[in-house]
């Protein structure tokens, strides 16, 4: 039975609106209930819980809201449950291992939730204006929650950010003037499939450029290894998670208009370029945070590599997603529960982990094997779809770029279980009991190991979606 | 409920699926009994592995104890398992080699057990898995996942530069797969582009028209990574390091059965899949391997480690099994399968002694012994019947390999041939002089005195190699005859031209799937 289109935008919409109630209600609420300061963390889990009830199975088509600024289709559902799940990971993670001081949590969870909804509008956004208002709306939250712990660190990383976002910012909305001068109707579908004059083709590079600063290509990466440090590690799960999510998802939509030419060469460049830079620069990191922020890179390129492979690309776009966000998100947990200092763990103070909690430390290997792309563990078979619809496509010559530099990743993620497993400890592990960070350590770690073996699912899913592109 | 029935009722499966299930039992055992466990969990696979030993028609050149269930259907990836002579004599050793290995490591590993057994539980599976793999992909998840269990045991619970040995095995590993996986991809798209179909099936892929020129890349890719897995002689240099540091079972494993999968990925995809491709690159395999013969022969001789001699001992005999697999001749390519096997008792029974010895004494160099007959008496023979094996002593398992292979590979590759004989010479040097200085001459050192002789343990893991090191060596008839059929498809299948293969070949694969 498929419910009635009308009735399922309606229930769709409520998602996201809930969300901007509850935001509001983190804010506001403990301004003028004392008692309820330090609940926003539950308000906030609460929240996404109802917000993914409204989630149904879509029906077979794509409804296009407000004259096409909106499309809700199984796509959009896909998309929105994994923003949804980000941030509830990244809310529980928050309220065990608080990012922001305690005065400001309630905007700390308000600034989460309004990045989510401008996350949420953006990878359902059917036209380049709304997908620009979308990404703003996404990324002011986020320079903000950078800098939310008001440390030096933080600061920096929040400033820098800012700054270089804001250039690509400047760059999109550019792009935007010049290809409203000259398209009379700005949707994706309008544009598909038009011939590009050469003023054209300069607007959309400049849309593409502020788009790749969001999914940091390189070589518009340059913000990313220094925000991921400064910022709260909550903050860096969602940044590397979800924020990343949505600059792929427009990134694709772009390429997608285009059938072959010149724009399909530079981002063939752009995610050659990416998977080499990004893993030869984490061979020399020893912060761990850095390190997960050139991996995030890295994976930008090798989803980039994706692109290439037509409708099998996208579907492995879509399974790499989730896939690449649990072990991003477990990685990230694990830094905020080793945190001492503002700028997270090194990777030596990672040194005799596997003696101390064996548990945490074969998590994290697991996330290491999976970001790595080991069989059997998920990050193999994302990385396994992404290149073979490439291969298929006739793009041999980028994936042997891809495989190859996944054997450079393999040396530095490598080091990370090094440090766990075959150094003595340098300091003190001090044993705690296992909370709600650990549980969602456990849970992303269950997530690698079962979601690669047993990937039909979620592949089935993500090809319904993936029709929809 | 039925795909259960169907995964656990196959024995090829169950051996496959109950070491992997066994390893994670590991961590809900009691601390105490762990070791007893393992032992339990390999001796299970073990019985499996006799079931399709027995079961096994030797007669039927076909792939044997299909399983073909839909995984991943999106490019038609199934879980396919099938084997022939040559996969079950690799599997039968497997599965020989693994209580054996779980026995010798009942002292020497005190510490973390429950991960160490569990490590080798999960090893065991994704070995077993990549000898019984009939799917591409199935076979590279194996290939792959085998070497995380293989990287903590000798980052874990090898020697001083342990993480040096382990980060060197992972690395050029799987730098040498990478290719691989690409070059894999693009043999399914071609596929796909020929006939329409999504399939990673090996015997279908099998009949795949690929231009000559496509054929040479994909030898080259699928080639490299069996190269250092084999290891052929550049691409050794992992091994020494590797075997040095990896505790003894990791030894033994990693000789006797890791550097099996470099050959059988010649024998079951490079060579099959590209036979044009695998004709122009033979006779500089088979070169290769000659190289290593002669060099690691003349490296071995210089070693006072026991375990490095050991160790370059094996690229000496890998060397071997190459020329032979290369020659594309029956009695060659079989003396080759057949000095896998010896290779992997012979080489995996020295690691054991050199372990026996370097429990009680903590030293592997050679010249730290002398006089062991004495005080070991039993040592000393059994370490004299290994080492007589290793050399290839009429009577005993290596003669009857090494004979076929040399016999076969001259009539192909005459010169070549001469230079290996070459090195089988050296091997007497190398193998006997450490022999002697070892166990023969005057008890030099004192701690030497009181050297216990083999315990009943020792006894018990060391024997069955001993049994079947003499039963190869006077009778090797039943392990040749189950390898015969495969062995002649092997080279029915490097006979193909770039046309379509014969419609006999595809049925006498079993006509699984076409």
């Amino acid at each position: 039975m498929t419910p009635d289109p009308i009735s399922f935008a309606a229930g769709a919409l409520a998602g996201p609106l809930l969300l901007l109630l509850a935001a509001a209600a983190c804010l506001l609420l403990p301004l003028f209930l004392r008692s309820l300061r330090g609940t926003p963390g539950l308000i906030a889990v609460g929240a996404v819980l109802v917000a993914l009830t409204f989630l149904r199975r879509a029906p077979e088509v794509q409804l296009s809201l407000f004259n096409g600024a909106l499309l809700l289709s199984p796509l959009s559902v896909y998309l929105w449950a994994f923003v949804l799940a980000v941030l509830g990971l990244t809310a529980l993670i928050s309220i065990a291992r608080p990012a922001a001081p305690e005065e400001s949590t309630g905007e700390y969870y308000f600034l989460l939730f309004m990045a989510s909804i401008g996350l949420m509008t953006l990878v359902a956004a059917g036209d380049l204006f709304t997908a620009f208002i979308a990404l703003e709306l996404l990324s002011l939250p986020v320079y903000a929650l950078a800098g939310v712990k008001r440390s030096k660190p933080g600061l920096e990383a929040a400033y820098k950010y800012f700054m270089l976002g804001a250039f690509g910012s400047g760059m999109t909305i550019m792009g935007v003037a010049i290809l409203n001068a000259l398209y009379p109707a700005l949707t994706f579908a309008a544009l598909k499939g038009g011939t590009a004059t050469p003023l054209a083709l300069a607007g959309f590079l400049l849309v593409i450029s502020g788009f790749a600063f969001k999914t940091a290509l390189v070589p518009f990466h340059m913000w990313v290894p220094d925000a991921y440090e400064g910022a709260p590690t909550p903050v860096a799960a969602f940044m590397g998670a979800a924020v990343k999510a949505g600059g792929v998802i427009v990134l694709w939509r772009l390429f997608d208009i285009f059938d072959g030419g010149p724009v399909h060469r530079i981002f063939w460049w752009l995610a050659a370029i990416t998977a080499i830079t990004a893993n030869l620069m984490a061979l020399g990191q020893s912060g761990l945070k850095r390190l997960l922020a050139y991996s995030s890179v890295a994976h930008a390129g090798y989803m980039a590599i994706a692109f290439f492979g037509g409708q099998q690309g996208a579907q492995a776009v879509l399974y790499y997603l989730p896939v690449y966000a649990m072990a991003t998100i477990g990685a990230f947990s694990v830094a905020a529960v080793l945190e001492k200092g503002e700028k997270g763990p090194q990777i030596e103070d990672l040194a005799g982990l596997a003696k101390a909690r064996p548990w945490l430390a074969g998590a994290m290997a697991a996330f290491m094997f999976s970001l790595a792309g080991v069989p059997p563990l998920a990050g193999f078979f994302a990385k396994f779809y992404a290149f073979a619809g490439a291969v298929n496509s006739g793009n041999t010559g980028l994936v042997v770029i891809g495989v190859l530099m996944s054997a450079v990743s393999m040396y530095y993620y490598l080091k990370v279980t090094v440090a766990m497993y075959m150094k003595p400890a340098a300091g003190e592990h001090v044993y705690e009991a296992p909370g709600l960070a650990e549980g969602v350590i456990f849970l992303m770690a269950a997530g690698v190991l079962l979601a690669g073996v047993f990937s039909r699912p979620l592949l089935a899913l993500a090809a319904q979606a993936a029709r929809f592109f | 409920m039925e795909l259960l029935t169907t995964l656990l009722g196959t024995p090829l499966s169950q051996a496959i699926l109950l070491p992997a299930v066994w390893g994670l039992g590991v961590f809900l055992c009691p601390r105490g009994r762990t070791k007893h466990y393992a032992l339990a969990g390999t001796l299970l696979t073990l019985l499996a592995a006799i079931r399709l030993w027995t079961g096994f028609d030797a007669a039927n050149a076909a792939m044997q104890f299909s399983l073909d269930l839909s995984w991943l259907p999106v490019y038609g990836i199934h879980y396919q398992l099938g084997i022939d002579g040559i996969s079950l004599l690799m599997i039968a050793l497997t599965a020989f080699l693994m209580p054996i290995s779980v026995l010798a490591s009942f002292n020497y590993i005190k510490e973390s057990e429950r991960a160490y057994y569990a490590c080798l539980l999960f090893l065991e599976a994704a070995m077993i898995g990549v000898f019984a793999a009939l799917d591409l992909f199935v076979f590279y998840l194996f290939w792959e996942a085998m070497l995380i269990p293989m990287y903590f045991l000798i980052g874990i619970w090898g020697g001083p530069r342990r993480v040096y040995a382990a980060l060197k095995f992972f690395l050029y590993t799987m730098a040498g797969s990478v290719l691989m996986l690409a070059a894999i991809l693009w043999v399914v798209a071609a596929q796909h582009a020929a006939t329409g179909v999504w399939t990673f099936s090996i015997p279908a892929l099998y009949g795949g028209a690929l231009t000559e020129q496509a054929q040479f890349w994909l030898f080259a890719a699928f080639g490299l990574a069996f190269a250092v897995k084999v290891p052929l002689f550049p691409f050794h240099t992992w091994l020494p390091d590797a075997h040095v540091e990896a505790p003894t079972a990791g030894s033994v494993l990693l000789a006797g059965v890791l550097l099996k999968m470099g050959v059988y990925g010649y024998l079951r995809l490079a060579v099959p899949l590209f036979p044009q491709a695998a004709h122009t690159f033979a006779p500089w395999l088979a070169g290769l391997g000659v190289v290593g013969i002669i060099y690691g022969s003349l490296v071995a001789w210089t070693q006072r480690d026991m375990k490095k001699l050991v160790a370059y001992s094996s690229v000496a005999h890998l060397g071997t099994v190459m020329l032979g697999i290369m020659a594309f001749e029956p009695a060659a390519v079989a003396g080759a399968v057949l000095q896998m096997v010896n290779h992997g008792l012979s080489t995996g029974a020295l690691f054991l002694l050199v372990g026996v010895l370097y429990e009680r004494r903590h030293t592997r160099i050679t010249e730290d012994y002398g006089g062991l007959a004495k005080v070991m008496p039993g040592f000393a023979a059994v370490f004299m019947i290994v080492t007589l094996s290793s050399v290839g002593m009429p009577g005993l398992n290596g003669f009857i390999g090494e004979v076929l292979v040399l016999f076969g590979a001259f009539r192909v590759y005459p010169w070549l041939t001469g230079f290996a004989v070459a090195g089988v010479i050296l091997s007497a040097v190398y193998m006997l002089g450490m022999y002697q200085q070892a166990v023969f001459g005057p008890l030099r050192h004192t701690e030497n005195k009181i050297l216990p002789d083999l315990s009943f343990r020792e006894w018990a893991y060391l024997l069955p190699i001993l049994v079947f090191i003499l039963l190869i060596g006077v009778y090797p008839n039943p392990f040749l005859r189950r390898a015969m059929p495969a062995v002649g498809n092997y080279i029915q299948l490097s006979q193909r031209q770039a046309a379509p293969p014969p419609a006999d070949v595809k049925i006498s694969l079993g006509g699984i799937r076409k």
